[in-house]
Parts: structure tokens; C-alpha cells; sequence
């Protein structure tokens, strides 16, 4: 080998090669490290897919929407399966759409969602404008952070046209009565490949109510995710309402489905007794009872896209 | 008077004792030290087959310009400038999602699958489907083989042209926008800033004695052996979705376990958020690719790797598949025994 260089040094002589590389910005051993943190031995690497959406069912999960990525979201609802507005007469609820919601979701940083939808309405509530915020506050590891946090703030204004009757909760005296928002924190854990868990509590706050009703409702929920397999896993999610007044007759919503993912879809059947798509309307909304067979079926297709 | 004319005598002599050290010629043994200070193992091995009389490729640069390479390296690793003042080349991807910067083999004539895969294993390298950085500009032909198949007529123009191969590769292996010529001049830079040292090319004693004659009395035969220790052409030969089956191979846990991590998980880790079938270290994803081993779509271990995915419509992420070049049958078969053994573990 000296020879060669011998050689090779001659064939250059008077040349002013002196050739040096520098490192330009980065290490190759980076790049390298990058991959090896993704090996499982990794002590402190991030725990990821807690839930497969950014709903678990209705309500938000702690995932959130990769920064460039927007997240087209089509759900539906349809009429009570079964009781007395159930059955064949309207073939289980499929001919009853109780509320329908097409929304754009997009990551705006890494640690920031945004989202802006529309939807038909429940009740009174209809043609409803959402958007909210989402910011990821912690995110699990599998050493030194046991749990995701999230915080997420939800804003919806219904626009249909206001009711002539001044005692009726639509009659929105001003433009600002139409506003409803939703506040509420997300805890989760994601305890075994199989097995997730999100708590959420919250503050549900709409500027004009009916007269017996109270504009603020806090709330506290429960939710989760059992993976059958690695496409299917079951769904859960329930929010309890605590400071209801006892005059009225609102319940609390209660939901499971089933998650379907194929790679680049997910999709998710759900059933539930609350009619409203967003947080703004299922929660201080709801007023049907499983019981009375006053569930529906719905669904949510979401696409992402890279942008 | 006396006074005077000594002062001017001392002047006169300061200044030509001064210009005498300035004007003299330099000597040899210094010459020589100059010589012996240029690290021959650092000489770019183009240079040194143009000065054995080679005529230089069309994306021939004589000097690297550290500026364009910085700006050429930061679009490889991050699709755009880091100052953001030119739009991202692609959306879907970024080229070291697919190619490594580093060598892939203690010898560049040899990147075969297995000593790719043993050299990666010692030193942490991903396992990918194309073809490393390293060691590009050094290449004349590219898209070779049956990249036809899949890119058809647009391989032609990149066959001998690196500044096409790099348009190919933005806009339809990338799914990206065209680049515009201070773009690929700035990659081609830090192209160069990779090309091949003498110092990597790995020469056999007879080469060594054979190459000393042949510099001065054939320097053409001296070229060709210097070529012949690295591979001039980026070949393909791509598979079939037929589990190979090999008579005897025991598949190798410690191989599988690589191609899965360093291969797999590179771009289907969920962090990564390349693609959007995601795959991680828990028994879900590997019960789920055991149970579609046998399926004729893009679930199939066998079917992905040798296919891969096109991009359509919609969804332009696609995977890239393993050639026989990147990744051999007996590789396959241990990453298939890997998943396997872990699925029931």
C-alpha cells in the first residue's frame, strides 16, 4: 500500500491538492443515533400511539396531527337503533342523520393542532362553525414521564337563524350568545402494547341557556383503548357532567366503537347515546338513555395528508 | 562624510540582506517536505484517474466549494434550506430516508447485500434500498437493470447523466418537484464532498505491484485497475414475491433483528412519520406480519420487500422495494424467521 501511495504521490507531485472534508452541519453518527433511538433497549424514548386518531371516539385523545399534516375527518351519526324511534320503521336510525361534522385538522408545530370543522347541529343547536386548539404539554417515555398531557380548548357558534321566541335557548339575543366553549385537560397512559387509558377533565361554558339550565358545567371523563389485534382495537368513552342542575333532564355521554385501521385510513364504528359530534354539543347536550334504546350508530373516516 | 556614507552602506546592506532572504529559490529538501505533506490516502480517486489521462465525467468539479455543499447537504437531510429560502423538494420524503451518507461496506468492491449488512451491524448503519451517497459521484451509470421496469423510458436520460439521476430521484422516487440547476449544483457539491478517497479503495499486493508499472508505462491499465475496486454502475435486479426457499439456511436471529430495526423501523417507526403503516418492537406488529406472510399484497413481508409500493393518486408515500442488490433471499428469510420467533415469543 505505501508503494501505491508512493506511486499515486508521484503522479500528483506539482499539483496543489491539499484536499481536506470537513463536516458540513451534521455527524453521520446522527443519522445513525437517530435510527438507534428507536431501538426498544432505549430507556427514555417516546411511548407512541396511545390511541391510532386524534379522537377516541367523539371527544379528543392525547395524538396529535404531525406537524404539515392535515387530517381530513368525515363523521356521522344517525338515529336511535332501538326504543320507540329505533327499529326496522327507520332501519335501526340509518334513515334518521342525527348530525353529520366535515372538519380540517392540521399541525401546525409539532406540539400545536388546530382544527376547523361544520356540522349539522343537534336540537336547537344547529349549523354549528367548530375550530379549536390543541397543545401537547407531556409526553409519555418509557422512563421518567409515566403519562401524556394535553390541553385542549374547543369554540363552536351555531349560525342558524335565531328563534322568535324570546324564551327559547336559540333565541340569541346577540351574536356573542351563540358561543359555547370547551376547556378541558387530557391525561393519559398508554400501559402495555394492548392497553390505553385517557382521564379528562374540563369546563364546558355556553353564553346562553335555556332558563332552568346554568351556563357553566364541569366535567370529568373517562376513556380507553384495548387493542385486539394490531388493525382492531375496541373503544370506550364516557364523560360524566358534575354540576348539573338537578332540574335537568340532560345525561351524560357514554360511547364505544370499534377502530379499524388500515394504513393511512382509520376508521372507527362507533355506538352512543349522545347526538352531538363535538365536545361543545355532547357534552352539555346528551339526553338520550342507553337504556331506553336510545343509542346510535356512527362512524368517522379520517385521511391524512401531507402537506 | 564618512558617517554619512556608512549609514548609506548600511541601509544598502540591510536591504539586500533583507530581498536576498525574500528573492532565494526554495530549497529542494523543502520542496520534498511539501511533497510528503499532501495525504495521498485524502487524493479524491476522480483526480487521480483524470491525471492518468481519464476524461472527466460530465458532473466533473475541479474544486469543492464548502458553501453549495453545506446548502446541497442541508436539502438532503432536511428537503429544503435551513434558512428556508427555497421550497421543499419533497413532501413525502427526504433522500436519507432511503439513502445512507456513509459508506455501506469496508470495501467498495464489494457492496454486496451480505457485507453491507455486516458492516452495518458493527457499525450502526441503516439497512436501505438504495444506493448510499457515498461514493455516488465516483459512479458513471445509473438506474441501471430493472429500474426500467419500474420507471420505464424515464431511466434513459439518467443512465450516464448524474444531474438527471438527481431530477429522477425529486421528482418520482421522492414524489417531489423538479430541482432547479443551483439546487442540483449545490447537491452535486456535496456529492463530491462523498466522493471515494484513495485511501478507500482496497487494493490486493499484485494490484499494488502491477498498478507501480502500470502508472508510468500504461496508465490506462493503471485507470482500469483503480476502477476495478469500486462499482462504476447502480444496478438492480428485483425479486419476486415468492418466499425464497433456500435448502438448509437456518435463519440467522441476529441478521433479522438488524434488517427489521435498521431497515424496517427506519422509515415505519411511528416517530419517523414517513409512512403510514406503522410498525414498532411490540408483539402486535409482529403477530400482524406473521399472519399476512402468506397474503399476495402489500401486508406480505415477502410482497412488500420485493415489490414495494407505487405511488398513486391520493397517496403519494410509497414504499420502495429491496433488489436483489440491497437485500439477498437469505436476508429475507431471516427477517422473515426474526418476526416469526418473535410473534410467539
Amino acid at each position: 500500500m505505501k508503494k501505491l501511495i508512493y506511486i499515486i504521490g508521484i503522479i500528483v507531485s506539482g499539483s496543489t491538492w491539499t484536499y481536506s472534508q470537513d463536516s458540513l452541519i451534521i455527524n453521520d453518527s446522527e443519522i445513525v443515533g437517530e435510527v438507534a433511538s428507536k431501538v426498544a433497549s432505549d430507556n427514555s424514548s417516546i411511548v407512541n400511539e396511545t390511541f391510532a386518531s386524534i379522537r377516541v371516539i367523539n371527544n379528543h385523545s392525547i395524538e396529535m396531527i404531525p406537524v404539515r399534516s392535515l387530517e381530513f375527518i368525515v363523521s356521522h351519526k344517525f338515529g336511535d337503533l332501538a326504543g320507540s324511534n329505533g327499529g326496522v320503521a327507520t332501519w335501526f336510525g340509518l334513515d334518521n342523520l342525527e348530525d353529520v361534522r366535515i372538519a380540517f385538522e392540521y399541525g401546525l408545530y409539532k406540539n400545536m393542532n388546530i382544527g376547523l370543522g361544520r356540522s349539522k347541529g343537534i336540537g336547537h343547536t344547529t349549523q354549528v362553525v367548530d375550530g379549536y386548539y390543541k397543545y401537547s404539554i407531556l409526553q409519555q417515555r418509557t422512563s421518567k414521564m409515566p403519562i401524556s398531557l394535553v390541553f385542549v380548548s374547543a369554540l363552536s357558534i351555531p349560525y342558524g337563524p335565531a328563534s322568535t321566541d324570546s324564551t327559547a335557548p336559540n333565541s340569541y339575543p346577540t351574536f356573542l350568545n351563540r358561543f359555547i366553549f370547551t376547556n378541558q385537560i387530557l391525561i393519559a397512559r398508554k400501559f402495555s402494547d394492548r392497553i390505553s387509558l385517557q382521564m379528562n377533565v374540563g369546563y364546558n361554558h355556553r353564553n346562553y341557556v335555556d332558563y332552568k339550565d346554568q351556563n357553566g358545567l364541569f366535567f370529568a371523563g373517562i376513556s380507553g383503548r384495548f387493542r385486539m389485534t394490531k388493525s382492531i382495537g375496541f373503544l370506550f368513552e364516557y364523560i360524566h357532567i358534575l354540576d348539573r342542575p338537578s332540574a335537568i333532564t340532560y345525561t351524560n355521554h357514554l360511547a364505544v366503537g370499534i377502530e379499524l385501521l388500515t394504513g393511512g385510513h382509520a376508521f372507527a364504528l362507533t355506538f352512543s347515546n349522545s347526538t352531538g359530534m363535538t365536545e361543545n354539543l355532547f357534552i352539555p347536550y346528551t339526553n338520550r338513555n342507553w337504556f331506553e334504546g336510545q343509542f346510535r350508530f356512527g362512524f368517522s373516516i379520517n385521511r391524512r395528508f401531507k402537506l | 562624510m564618512l558617517k554619512n556614507l556608512l549609514r548609506v552602506l548600511f541601509v544598502i546592506f540591510a536591504v539586500v540582506l533583507v530581498f536576498s532572504f525574500k528573492s532565494g529559490d526554495v530549497p529542494r529538501y523543502s520542496k520534498y517536505l511539501k511533497e510528503e505533506q499532501v495525504n495521498i490516502a485524502e487524493l479524491p480517486v476522480e483526480d487521480v484517474l483524470i491525471n492518468l489521462g481519464e476524461k472527466p465525467p460530465l458532473h466533473y468539479i475541479s474544486k469543492l466549494d464548502k458553501d453549495s455543499a453545506r446548502m446541497g447537504e442541508e436539502m438532503i437531510k432536511y428537503g429544503e434550506l435551513l434558512d428556508g429560502s427555497n421550497k421543499r423538494i419533497s413532501k413525502y420524503f427526504y433522500c436519507t430516508d432511503c439513502h445512507n451518507l456513509q459508506k455501506e461496506s469496508p470495501d467498495p468492491a464489494n457492496d454486496s447485500p451480505e457485507a453491507v449488512l455486516e458492516y452495518g451491524i458493527e457499525n450502526k448503519i441503516p439497512f436501505l434500498p438504495a444506493a448510499t451517497f457515498y461514493g455516488m459521484y465516483n459512479k458513471r451509470h445509473w438506474y441501471n437493470g430493472d429500474y426500467a421496469k419500474k420507471y420505464g423510458d424515464l431511466v434513459a436520460p439518467t443512465r450516464d447523466t448524474l444531474h438527471n439521476a438527481i431530477q429522477l430521484c425529486a421528482t418520482q422516487c421522492s414524489q417531489g418537484r423538479e430541482m432547479t440547476y443551483w439546487e442540483i449544483r449545490c447537491v452535486m457539491h456535496y456529492y463530491k464532498s462523498l466522493e471515494y478517497k484513495i485511501g478507500d479503495l482496497v487494493f490486493t499486493n499484485y494490484e499494488i505491484n502491477l498498478l507501480s508499472k502500470a502508472v508510468t508505462n500504461n496508465p490506462s491499465l493503471a485507470s482500469e485497475i483503480i476502477r476495478s475496486r469500486f462499482h462504476q454502475i447502480n444496478d438492480a435486479t428485483f425479486g419476486t414475491s415468492k418466499i425464497p426457499e433456500i435448502e438448509g439456511h437456518v435463519p440467522s436471529m441476529r441478521n433479522g433483528e438488524y434488517i427489521y430495526v435498521y431497515g424496517c423501523l427506519h422509515c415505519h417507526a411511528p416517530e419517523k412519520e414517513i409512512t403510514n403503516f406503522d410498525l414498532s418492537m411490540d408483539k402486535l406488529s409482529f403477530k400482524f406480519l406473521e399472519d399476512k406472510l402468506y397474503k399476495y399484497n402489500s401486508f406480505s413481508l415477502s410482497h412488500i420487500t420485493r415489490y414495494g409500493t407505487y405511488a398513486i393518486s391520493g397517496r403519494k408515500q410509497y414504499m420502495p422495494q429491496y433488489s436483489m442488490e440491497n437485500m439477498s433471499d437469505e436476508q429475507l428469510l431471516d427477517l422473515i424467521g426474526y418476526i416469526k420467533f418473535k410473534a410467539h415469543e
